[in-house]
């Protein structure tokens, strides 16, 4: 009974040791990730930023003046056509209903 | 002798040795390791219990006050995670010239890293001995290489610089911050702490490239009809979110300018305007919400002009109006007599309760701080009733009208406009405000408004566009000026409305070249305004922009 006793306290004391000092170890780990991903996380900020500015309608419209000679045209909604799959096979339908008073 | 020797002698042996139960210290120093085992359990017990507790709690951390960093601003994106606002850390350098050991050995050195900088000044302020910036927002090269010069009288000063990628799209939304990150206008101003302490960046409900194509529109006939100008705000009118707010002129936030003249208000929220007969719909609305009239109930015998009061006088803006006329019909031909003959039968409180309801005439709450209060209404004041009715004698702000149209259209229930994005399980509970029947009557008329009356222009194919149009004339001190305030509130589809667009535009002139192409399908085209009121300014701008931006709603927003 002693013997079991103290061989239990030993295995808990021991476990708990091993325990904590495997959370320290990966405590350490996601400090270093976190550290790590701080740089990243303001580098794509940037980069966002970047893009954000480069594909905005603003710049588009101007790239697209400037590099094509085609204006952009604006779609008629009444021909844009719906594609729905049923059982292996496309069919194509009008995007939009039509009412009686159009 | 010997017999001695061989006898053996046979003793009994008797064991004297009892086992006994010891009655030493074991007893106590097993108690106590059991003492220690017994406390060694508790404690693991305890710490098992925090465990489950903290793993089975929700986090904590956006409902703990967090702490405000100095040089923080949270980001700001549109709904569809595009950047408005970016905050970036830059670095200015200052020298203090009371600290510089050599001069003549610093400005080589400065020289060397900035060789386009103008040396004669940057001496005489070394001269006077007073702190001052060599630089703002370096690049990361130079400053590496200033610091490296080891100089104690060049100091760094890290500071917080907003960036807007989208220049003056959202300057009206967004406003400004001062130099000490105080938010001084427009969400700056009113999210001030909660941009200091969110670790997200706030997202709201606009969207870039309706936004984007809105404004270019709107810039466009406000050139055309010479507009001093103008306005325009896009709603989904199920929930309140607002995709688009434009206010022109605006200006470009990067150049962080101070704006001062008062043509630059937000003419969607601060603006207060008498808008006309855009409130006819209310009218009309007013009445069958009561009970009191239907679309086909008659109106006979109404005259052309009407005394109200013993000074005023009420006119048609057209002789030809006939003298019978249903609800529907006095809502197509826009009829200021039978509007007044509605009223009359809604009466003061009724009406006035209605108007109060769709939240026309309070100060309304909304996201940003620059809000205008409609004026204070004396209803008992000659024939103030009656003038409401079509729309004078009444101020409020384009975006209260946006939401009347809303609570009009989306089946009576009550909305709370909105720019900032919120999940689902924030939304407010529907509140239904209007009788059953009011949104359906309404938007059919207001369809056959756009359909066949005053608001052809915009009977953009395929969206089904309803809408009330208004022209007024803005008061001056008072007087009523020949400056026009030109106006089309409109809802589409109406079949199951989506979306309420309502567009402004402020002292109009005719153009004599803008050529009108017909929507009847009759490929009939008008060269030259006819007449400069909403029908030919404000309907032809919202059926160009409908035109741009529908494609984008019906496929991108399909589902909401």
């Amino acid at each position: 009974m002693k013997k079991a006793v103290f061989a239990t306290i030993f295995t808990l004391i021991l476990a708990t040791s091993l325990v904590k000092n495997s959370t320290k170890g990966i405590e350490d780990k996601i400090f270093m990730v976190y550290e790590n991903i701080r740089p990243l996380k303001s580098e794509l900020g940037d980069v966002l930023l970047e893009y954000n500015y480069l594909s905005s309608p603003d710049k588009l419209t101007q790239y697209q003046t400037q590099y094509f000679e085609k204006d952009l045209i604006k779609i008629d909604i009444t021909k844009i056509k719906k594609l729905t799959e049923k059982q292996n096979k496309i069919e194509i339908s009008n995007f939009i209903k039509k009412t009686n008073d159009e | 002798m010997s017999d001695k020797k061989n006898n053996v002698f046979l003793e009994e042996y008797e064991n004297k040795f009892l086992y006994k139960k010891s009655k030493t210290n074991l007893n106590i120093e097993f108690n106590r390791i059991a003492f220690i085992f017994f406390i060694f359990l508790v404690i693991s017990i305890i710490y098992s219990i925090q465990l489950l507790h903290l793993g089975s709690s929700k986090i904590l951390n956006e409902v703990k006050p967090l702490i405000i960093k100095k040089n923080y601003r949270a980001d700001i994106i549109d709904r569809n995670g595009n950047y408005l606002v970016k905050t970036v850390s830059s670095i200015d350098i200052g020298i203090n010239p009371i600290e510089v050991i050599d001069k003549k050995k610093l400005l080589i050195n400065l020289q060397l890293i900035f060789p386009y900088k103008d040396y004669i000044d940057i001496s005489n302020k070394l001269n006077k001995g007073k702190y001052f910036y060599l630089e703002k927002k370096i690049s990361a090269d130079n400053y590496e290489k200033i610091m490296s010069l080891g100089d104690k009288s060049i100091k760094s000063e890290e500071k917080l610089t907003r960036i807007y990628p989208q220049k003056n799209l959202f300057s009206h939304i967004i406003g400004q911050i001062d130099d000490d990150n105080k938010g001084i206008s427009g969400l700056e101003k009113s999210f001030d702490e909660k941009l200091k302490q969110l670790k997200k960046p706030l997202q709201l409900t606009l969207d870039t490239d309706i936004q984007f194509l809105i404004r270019k529109e709107l810039l466009r006939f406000q050139n055309i009809f010479e507009a001093k100008g103008s306005a325009a705000i896009l709603m989904n009118v199920n929930n309140g979110e607002i995709l688009s707010m434009v206010s022109l002129p605006d200006f470009n936030l990067n150049k962080r300018e101070t704006i001062k003249d008062v043509n630059y208000i937000n003419r969607i929220t601060k603006g207060t305007y008498e808008l006309g007969s855009v409130f006819k719909t209310f009218t009309i609305a007013s009445g069958i919400n009561e009970g009191l009239i239907e679309p086909d109930t008659e109106f006979l015998d109404s005259k052309k002009s009407i005394r109200c009061g013993k000074k005023h006088s009420i006119e048609e803006y057209d002789d030809k109006m006939p003298s019978d006329l249903t609800v529907e019909q006095i809502l197509i031909k826009s009829g200021n007599i039978g509007s007044v003959r509605i009223v009359r039968k809604i009466g003061i409180e009724k009406h006035k309760s209605f108007l109060k309801t769709i939240g026309i005439l309070d100060k309304i709450d909304f996201d940003i701080g620059e809000v205008g209060k409609p004026q204070s209404i004396d209803w008992y004041e000659g024939c103030k009733l009656e003038t409401i009715a079509f729309g004078h004698g009444i101020t409020t702000t384009i975006l209260q009208l946006t939401k009347g149209y809303a609570v009009i259209a989306n089946g009576g229930y009550d909305i709370k406009p909105t720019i900032i994005k919120r999940h689902s399980d924030e939304q407010d509970k529907k509140v239904k405000v209007l009788k059953n029947d009011v949104s359906k009557k309404m938007n059919s008329m207001l369809r056959k408004v756009v359909s066949e009356g005053t608001a052809k222009l915009v009977n953009v194919k395929g969206y089904q566009v309803g809408g009330k149009t208004g022209t007024a004339e803005q008061v001056n001190n008072s007087i009523y000026s020949n400056i026009k305030i030109n106006t089309l509130a409109s809802i589409f589809p109406t079949d199951k409305p989506k979306y309420a667009l309502v567009i402004m535009l402020e002292s109009t002139k005719n153009n004599k070249e803008y050529v009108y192409e017909y929507r009847d399908g009759s490929g009939f085209k008008l060269k030259g305004s006819p007449r400069n009121t909403a029908g030919w300014t404000s309907v032809e701008a919202a059926g160009k922009i409908i035109d741009k931006i529908g494609p984008i709603l019906a496929t991108k927003y399909e589902e909401n």
